[in-house]
């Protein structure tokens, strides 16, 4: 992470200079709109809520403190946002019948039976996060795209590192049981 | 973290490749930028209007501090509130050419009418100044 870059840039923003926080933007925003997507399931909300989570960094900048890291800052912003929209915007529970059977659904007329495979795990992935709730989908996105240690997921949810252990325990149980019932389902279509 | 949780990590791992991020769609950064000027918009123009609106404020209070300043100066023998200032003006170090008003115009004004007009004039080179403070773009 450009931490130097981040803080650089903040301080030209809050001596007035607002367009430096493009390069906030364009230096964070794949990260903040991958969890905005893996907590709301949708590339269009994902995209505004990414927007209004840049917008209230914007406003509440002079509330960052220097001394911690930009990034999870922000984070704990794209996280809050995102969760509070997905409770308040609850949808339906997807059944398994919604999810294609297998590869050959995913092969485009340039795809490699490879790139189709590859294509069809990450959507099983990202159908078993969207049977999960939205605060474990927060968890598995932090921990396994972003990478981050139970201490810096700690650090952006709010949530105790012992409890994070256990609701990432059962998130990882839940989405390996759907993925199984998925893939038992592909078996019987190819039998 | 037992064999069995283990396991499940490394389970789930096979399917989740964190290579594989979802990316914002073109114009993103500039649409952000552009709601953060649309926003701060209407900040800028309020933050203009009190500037301008400070000028007056400033020069009522230039005003004030200048008409006060010739009852506060403390003087003996004082005839009228403008003579601390004209005794003021007096003992600064550099000598003003006298003119003699009433050899041009044939009229009889008060000594003191001198002094006014200068005042107006530092007021007015003040105001300029002000004014060029206030209304910079920046």
């Amino acid at each position: 992470m450009d931490y130097k870059g981040d803080i650089y840039n903040i301080k030209e923003i809050l001596a007035g200079n607002s367009n430096a926080f493009s390069y906030i933007v364009d230096r964070h925003k794949n990260k903040a709109y991958n969890l905005a997507f893996r907590i709301c399931g949708n590339h269009e909300e994902a995209e505004e809520l990414t927007q209004d989570s840049f917008l209230k960094a914007f406003r509440s900048l002079k509330s960052f403190k220097m001394k911690s890291s930009f990034a999870t800052w922000l984070y704990r912003i794209v996280y809050n946002t995102t969760i509070s929209h997905v409770r308040i915007k609850k949808k339906g529970v997807l059944s398994l019948e919604d999810f294609p059977a297998d590869a050959t659904d995913f092969i485009g007329s340039n795809t490699t039976e490879e790139e189709a495979e590859k294509e069809y795990r990450s959507s099983l992935v990202n159908f078993a996060l969207q049977k999960i709730n939205e605060e474990e989908r927060g968890l598995v996105s932090l921990y396994y795209y972003e990478e981050m240690s139970t201490e810096e997921i700690s650090d952006v949810t709010g949530i105790s590192k012992s409890n994070i252990k256990v609701k990432l325990f059962r998130a990882r149980q839940k989405m390996l049981e759907i993925i199984e019932k998925v893939e038992k389902k592909k078996l019987i279509y190819h039998e | 973290m037992n064999n069995q949780e283990k396991f499940k990590e490394d389970l789930l791992r096979q399917y989740i490749d964190p290579e594989r991020i979802e990316k914002t769609p073109d114009g993103f950064t500039s649409n952000v930028m552009t709601r953060i000027q649309l926003e701060t918009l209407p900040l800028m123009v309020a933050e203009r209007s009190r500037k301008k609106n400070l000028v007056p404020v400033i020069s009522a209070a230039v005003t004030i501090l200048l008409i006060a300043s010739a009852f506060l100066i403390p003087v003996s023998q004082t005839d009228s509130f403008a003579d601390p200032v004209l005794i003021l003006i007096k003992n600064v170090k550099f000598s003003m050419p006298e003119i003699n008003l009433s050899s041009i115009f044939r009229l009889t004004l008060p000594s003191v009418t001198i002094y006014v007009f200068v005042g107006i004039l530092i007021l007015t080179l003040f105001d300029r100044a002000l004014s060029r403070v206030f209304h910079s773009e920046k």
